[in-house]
């Protein structure tokens, strides 16, 4: 493994950021995000950052074209993305599982979604192991092994006043040819994660739910939710947007942005039928899809286990209840 | 005096008691949560569940906004109600969203919840501070009740004093770039999840302009401007009503500081019209819902 001292990184950040745009976990006020990396970012190692990295793929609001009309006539110009080689340096394992679960739906199934995949191919991810988890943590319930990152190209670990890299691809590899000069060649002990204290069991839990939509169980919890999107929002697998529009005169621009399965109007149809009208049908919509539905489709769960949605929900309405009241459920 | 526990007892009897007898439907409670410092506000219609209902320093959930979903109901509902819950009651009330004599009030003396974010920081051996609203709160225990548990108390009709908020004077005395420049750092980071709007018992249009873009008052776009927008367009209709349970503050998932905007507009309101507390008695003249002919008219 190659290892550096934590009191280099800085050095070795700056060598990064001559060839690639670095963003780094970082504190910025009382929140906690990836930032681009200059000298005066307030790097964050402690905890995982309370928003994921999702937005670097998946931007909150994203312009897809401008269009101008000229008389009958419509000329349209392309909005692509800026090509630029973009690192994300510790970048979580669940994290890095929801972009795995993101790659699914952007990437598969012969739609290929090319404001995605252009940010996608653009990036070189360096995984972070984690040596302890939080008290919302539940990765491991969700098949995530938080000391290794499923599709990073490098996996790395801060463990003794040090950081270990391991090269897992050719684009990771060039990282380290970057920095070797900065880095040693050692055996450094990976930690195993310690402090885990939610385990929801998901055995048979995605299959049972195929036979549970009409379940008092929606009935019986739905009435808690605020039906606000905070779980979404926050949650590094929600993938759900909206196209909408900007017009000025005879010129404007189309924009996709996030939108929410817990809002009134997300299912709202022109004529004025909701086919979700209440709490019950949104909440169900939402556990369902993260533990039901997309297993179904892409074999793997919505859920990383990241407890971001613990942490944020105004009510404590949370999954790992859930997943305990359908194991319960008759 | 009766500990938490003790009362917790008493909030379930209680509780049992009205859905067994059937003087409501359902009650309004909180439950536990998944953490130490966590509860959950529950809604239950089965005696047999009243056992989940908990009563602790962590209850910090205003209860209020959950009566709009009896709006339509022809049963009657029953909630418990500290200071914070009883104005949001009043709120909905006077401002037509339910009928008092549809909901069946237990009344709370509140001794103040403790900051579940530090609860969580600090571990379960610190002292852990009041949360922010509860430290802020002039009125504690119930002001509308039906039913009291805890000891017997007379709740007199309070006075509302003037108000003077050092975070709102300490923004008033900013340059206007400044001003502005705080004003953008705090609401560039809204999610626009809406949290805020959804907890909040003053906000209460049965269809809001956030809530639907087909009318284009509002774009869905996260940007500063969209984001300021919305921000104003909901302190403003809140304005002279917000109860200053501080709930939208508490829950907003980036820690905006929402309730400095809040806090403006009711100082304002009271160096304008008078001292006003909103959510104290439904029957209170609203200072932006009524009119005097003393009233400043300063642009006329």
């Amino acid at each position: 493994m190659f290892t550096f001292q934590e009191s280099e990184i800085k050095n070795l950040l700056n060598a990064l950021a001559k060839e690639y745009k670095v963003f780094v976990p970082a504190k910025v006020g009382d929140e906690s995000k990836f930032v681009p990396y200059d000298d005066n970012v307030e790097l964050y190692w402690d905890r995982n950052v309370l928003l994921s990295v999702k937005d670097k793929f998946f931007p909150h609001t994203e312009p897809m074209y401008k269009f101008k009309t000229k008389r009958k006539t419509v000329e349209i110009e392309p909005l692509a993305s800026k090509d630029e080689p973009v690192l994300l340096f510790g970048v979580r394992s669940c994290d890095l599982q929801a972009l795995n679960c993101l790659d699914q739906v952007f990437l598969t199934k012969g739609f290929v979604d090319e404001f995605y995949r252009t940010k996608r191919d653009q990036a070189t991810i360096v995984a972070l192991g984690c040596n302890e988890a939080e008290d919302t943590c539940f990765c491991t319930a969700m098949g995530v092994d938080p000391q290794k990152g499923n599709g990073a190209d490098i996996q790395a670990y801060r463990t003794q006043g040090k950081f270990g890299m391991e090269a897992l691809t050719e684009k990771g590899q060039k990282i380290i040819d970057i920095l070797k000069s900065y880095l040693k060649e050692e055996n450094l002990q990976v930690p195993e994660t310690q402090g885990f204290q939610l385990q929801p069991d998901m055995d048979g839990v995605a299959e049972k739910l195929k036979g549970m939509f009409d379940a008092e169980l929606w009935a019986e919890v739905a009435p808690t939710c605020l039906n606000c999107g905070a779980c979404t929002y926050i949650c590094p697998t929600c993938h759900c947007f909206d196209i909408s529009q900007d017009v000025r005169g005879e010129e404007g621009f189309k924009y996709r942005c996030w939108d929410s399965c817990m809002f009134e109007e997300y299912t709202l149809m022109a004529g004025g039928h909701n086919p979700r009208p209440s709490k019950k049908e949104r909440v169900r919509n939402r556990f369902m899809h993260k533990l039901c539905y997309f297993p179904e489709r892409y074999n793997m769960l919505l859920c990383t286990g990241c407890g971001r949605c613990l942490n944020v929900c105004p009510v404590n309405l949370h999954i790992t209840s859930i997943i305990g009241k359908v194991k319960e459920a008759n | 005096m009766a500990t938490m526990e003790q009362l917790t007892l008493q909030l379930r009897e209680t509780a049992r008691e009205i859905l067994e007898s059937k003087k409501a439907a359902a009650v309004i409670g909180w439950e536990k949560g998944t953490f130490w410092y966590t509860t959950t506000p529950v809604v239950l219609t089965k005696p047999e569940d009243t056992e989940r209902l908990v009563w602790n320093e962590y209850c910090l959930n205003n209860l209020a906004k959950y009566l709009l979903d009896f709006q339509h109901s022809n049963e009657k509902v029953a909630i418990f109600a500290r200071g914070c819950d009883s104005r949001g009651i009043n709120r909905l009330i006077q401002d037509k969203q339910i009928d008092r004599d549809k909901v069946l009030i237990i009344g709370l003396a509140c001794p103040g919840m403790k900051d579940d974010k530090k609860a969580r920081e600090l571990g379960q051996n610190a002292d852990i501070p009041l949360a922010k609203k509860c430290q802020e709160c002039a009125y504690p225990d119930a002001l509308v009740y039906d039913l009291w548990i805890g000891e017997p108390k007379e709740v007199a009709k309070p006075v509302p004093e003037a108000k003077v908020f050092p975070e709102v004077e300490a923004i008033e005395q900013m340059t206007p770039d400044d001003k502005y420049a705080s004003f953008a750092a705090n609401y560039e980071k809204c999610l626009r999840c809406y949290a805020c709007r959804n907890v909040c018992p003053a906000c209460n249009c049965k269809e809001c302009i956030f809530g639907n873009s087909s009318k284009e008052w509002s774009a869905k776009a996260n940007n500063l401007s969209e984001n300021m927008f919305f921000a104003l367009t909901r302190a403003l209709h809140v304005a002279g009503r917000c109860i200053q349970c501080g709930e939208c503050e508490r829950i907003c998932p980036v820690n905006i500081p929402i309730m400095l905007l809040n806090k403006k507009i009711i100082q304002d309101i009271d160096r304008l019209f008078g001292p006003y507390e909103a959510g104290l008695d439904p029957e209170d003249k609203m200072p932006l819902g009524s009119f005097e002919f003393t009233d400043p008219e300063e642009f006329m």
